[in-house]
């Protein structure tokens, strides 16, 4: 494959050097694209998968609440040789289109490409990549294609598609010729299958990718190839692009509850307890989401947490016993729902109540440790900075003048709290803040509060003291040091996200992404007032 | 067997354009013979012509050329050669000056010379380019007559792939689900998959739209899915993190959609966003979702 190495193909630089002409020097690594992927995908550079093929049964059995759309593929990409129309599969997400496919493939031991619009990103690297497993089949690669690259452009990627899809073709049809009866027959057909093809319509929007490959059978009429395209969205997303060459399309409709129960008891080493444990976790999460991914990793912990009290696992649970097991699961089952997907402050929470098996107030402590305190570590002047840029969001810029005074103090407003006008004007306000989000705010204006708080926070100490008791310390504050510093840090930390220039000033404007929750506990963490600054308190 | 043999055959068929568009062949006065005529004419006096063929998509236009073009090739060994350009294929600037437009008028201006002989044969199911004033000038127009050949095709495919094996024969269910496959209605798929908490989300935005709110995003969103929760008391109060993951999985399954591309910057709570489908259409995605209990739900 010496030829093939002088195609430059590292993803990631192709699509930025692509005027760049030189070919980049081949590695060891670069001759195989996708080797660092799943096995699935590494295996289809030989065109067919390696591993033993496998009966009609496993293939249903494996896939449950799928038959009748796996018969219906396979009756669709019909028998040995016989041509087929483009089949479009789609559905939801996570409901095993790619998996159910690569597998039938797998039954029907045939030759196919696999091309996922996904991990080929652009339309040269899905080009390339396509030829290649074509190339690599054919065994005696086209010359001249190699080190110039040619297949830039959709047209001679068909021409060259075509070529190698004869050549590929041909082969089959050769080697069936040769062996005889000795072999299996695998067919002459070649089956080429795009995946994600969702992601096809974010590409490029000038380009014609989309009718490209929705027409390619069309294009190609070689009835020697089947094209199986598979998409998380529904046919009616192309109409717009490709007229009316529509594949044949089969749904994949989202799991019910008893196809959900039947995938998650496949592989259970003690179906009993485990069944016992879907039977309570099932239903409320499915209320939730429907998708096995998300499912699946709630589960895990629920389900290791469900048989701590057990001694031995393979035990067959009686009614008394599951109850048992249900009562110390609840508690957890009620925060695990709540904080589906957020893996890591499970494990926190775990950790936190090794200790204590009570049953009650697991939640409720949780959420006070967690409203009080700061779980991260952040200096004086950072806080400082990151309340003024909370502030700076969420006033608007008109008000600055009358919230802090020329000596940088906080202006005492008398307010009329009661007033109907107040009230509806804090609603309007609230409004307001639901739907525009943080304010953004240029530097300055930024660096002009952090200025005004921290000279109150610094003469504090007397005011403080009139005001309601409770003094903080009087450090000296080294606040105003290196604040850009501490800017580009909490941007980078993402509390802070710096976003494009105005179009009419020209100058960077940043927001706080921060939510006010937060914010208050920044504020707590250092006595600092938050409330008396906020426009609408 | 007998019969795989002849779904094996009635497949090709089916899958084989030539073969599907050559009834075209018998009509003497159809399209078909008018086109020949017309090409095999000007091949023979050796002039310059040229064809528009318009119609919708998947009526054989391309396959009636190809079927032409086939047959002049043994009736004319040799004198003519084929050169074949696709808009999606050649519409780049190094194939013609600028687009599509300039290499169609390019090569019609090159017919006037009288050095090449040649016949240019365009097809396109666009009517529109009737519109521009040149075309109407110098192309003789054919409009096709059937409408939607292809569909058919790929319905008899979908319904033949149904043949029962041991009788041979075709069955009813075949054609039922053929019908039903080109039937379907992706937005109640789509419905259909969602769970009762996306339902809950959907049912709120619905809320919000009917009152009139111009504009909503994930925080009004979740306003009002409190308010909900708070006036019914149902079961399906989760926090706010689960029904924005929620709310990410209906942007997924394209239910909804963000109004603006282009405010990327604000987080996603705060973009504003509108609902994909119609209240009727929830209602009924509802309604035939058994286990929701939303749709008790006065909204």
């Amino acid at each position: 494959m010496a030829k093939d190495e002088a195609i430059p193909l590292s993803p990631g630089r192709k699509t930025r050097s692509s005027s760049q002409l030189s070919p980049s020097k081949p590695s060891p690594q670069n001759v195989y694209p996708f080797s660092s992927q799943t096995q699935s995908q590494e295996l289809i550079h030989c065109l067919y998968t390696s591993e033993e093929p496998i009966s009609l049964e496993t293939l249903i059995s494996s896939f449950p609440g799928r038959k009748p759309q796996i018969l219906e593929i396979l009756r669709l990409v019909g028998s040995l040789n016989s041509p087929m129309f483009p089949l479009l599969i789609y559905g939801g997400p996570s409901t095993g289109k790619t998996i159910a496919i690569l597998q039938i493939f797998r039954y029907l031991n045939r030759p196919f490409v696999y091309a996922g619009c996904r991990t080929c990103y652009s339309p040269r690297i899905l080009f390339d990549s396509i030829l290649r497993q074509l190339l690599l089949h054919g065994r005696n690669p086209i010359k001249g294609n190699s080190g110039t690259k040619r297949y830039e452009k959709p047209s001679e990627f068909i021409d060259l598609l075509r070529i190698a899809l004869v050549q590929g073709i041909n082969a089959l049809k050769e080697r069936n010729l040769k062996s005889g009866s000795e072999e299996v027959d695998r067919g002459e057909m070649i089956y080429l299958i795009f995946d994600n093809c969702e992601l096809l319509r974010s590409w490029d929007k000038n380009s014609n990718i989309v009718p490209l490959l929705l027409r390619i059978h069309e294009m190609l009429k070689i009835p020697e190839v089947g094209i199986i395209y598979i998409s998380s969205s529904t046919p009616d997303a192309y109409y717009l692009c490709t007229g009316s060459i529509e594949p044949i399309t089969i749904y994949f409709p989202d799991y019910t509850l008893e196809d959900l129960h039947g995938i998650f008891m496949r592989n259970q080493p003690n179906p009993k307890l485990y069944s016992s444990f879907l039977s309570v976790v099932l239903k409320p999460f499915f209320r939730v989401t429907r998708r096995v991914d998300e499912l699946s990793v709630a589960f895990q912990p629920l389900f290791q947490q469900y048989c701590k009290p057990l001694v031995d696992r393979f035990v067959v649970p009686d009614e008394a016993m599951k109850r048992k097991l249900f009562d110390n699961l609840q508690p957890y089952l009620t925060v695990s729902l709540n904080e589906l997907f957020t893996v890591p402050s499970w494990s926190s929470h775990q950790t936190k109540q090794e200790g204590d098996h009570q049953k009650k107030g697991i939640s409720k402590s949780n959420r006070k440790e967690t409203s009080n305190e700061l779980d991260f570590h952040m200096s004086m002047s950072a806080k400082y900075l990151l309340l003024s840029a909370f502030i700076a969001s969420r006033n608007p810029a008109t008000l600055d003048a009358s919230l802090f005074d020329s000596s940088g103090g906080l202006i005492n407003r008398k307010r009329n709290k009661n007033s109907q006008m107040s009230m509806d004007r804090k609603d309007s306000m609230a409004e307001q803040i639901l739907l525009k989000g943080p304010g953004s705010f240029p530097l300055e204006r930024l660096l002009a509060i952090f200025q005004c708080i921290t000279s109150v926070a610094e003469s504090m100490v007397e005011e403080e003291q009139y005001e309601n008791g409770t003094a903080i310390e009087s450090e000296s504050f080294g606040l105003t040091s290196d604040v850009l510093l501490q800017l580009s840090s909490l941007c980078n930390a993402n509390f802070i996200w710096k976003s494009g220039s105005c179009p009419l000033e020209g100058s960077t404007r940043y927001r706080c992404t921060i939510d006010e929750e937060m914010a208050v506990r920044v504020a707590k963490s250092i006595n600092f007032p938050l409330s008396s600054y906020l426009y609408r308190r | 067997m007998a019969s795989e043999k002849a779904l094996d055959c009635l497949r090709r068929r089916l899958c084989d354009s030539s073969f599907v568009y050559s009834a075209f062949k018998s009509t003497p006065a159809g399209n078909y013979s008018k086109l020949k005529f017309l090409i095999s004419n000007t091949i023979t006096e050796a002039c310059n012509n040229s064809v528009l063929l318009l119609g919708p998509r998947g009526c054989g236009k391309g396959a009636v050329v190809d079927m032409i073009l086939e047959e002049l090739k043994d009736e004319f060994p040799e004198i003519i050669s084929v050169v074949r350009l696709n808009g999606l294929l050649h519409s780049d600037d190094n194939f013609a000056v600028k687009g599509k437009q300039r290499l169609l008028y390019s090569l019609l201006d090159a017919m006037q010379t009288l050095t090449s002989q040649s016949v240019v044969i365009g097809i396109s199911c666009r009517l529109n380019i009737l519109g521009d004033k040149k075309f109407k000038e110098i192309l003789d127009v054919l409009s096709s007559v059937d409408n939607t050949i292809s569909n058919i095709c790929r319905f008899l495919y979908h319904a033949i792939s149904w043949m029962h094996f041991e009788s041979g024969s075709l069955t009813l269910d075949g054609f039922k689900n053929a019908l039903s496959c080109m039937q379907r209605q992706p937005m109640l798929d789509k419905l259909q998959g969602a769970s009762v908490l996306e339902f809950y989300i959907l049912v709120c935005m619905n809320r919000l739209g009917s009152r009139e709110q111009n504009s909503f995003n994930f925080n009004s969103i979740m306003k009002e899915y409190k308010a909900i929760q708070d006036a019914y008391k149902t079961s399906d109060n989760y926090s706010w993190s689960v029904c924005l993951r929620a709310f990410e999985h209906l942007i997924e399954r394209e239910l909804i959609s963000f109004l603006d591309n282009r405010m990327r910057s604000l987080s996603i709570e705060y973009r504003p966003v509108r609902l994909l489908l119609s209240s009727q259409e929830l209602h009924q995605g509802l309604k035939s979702n058994s286990f929701c209990p939303v749709s008790n739900i006065n909204y």
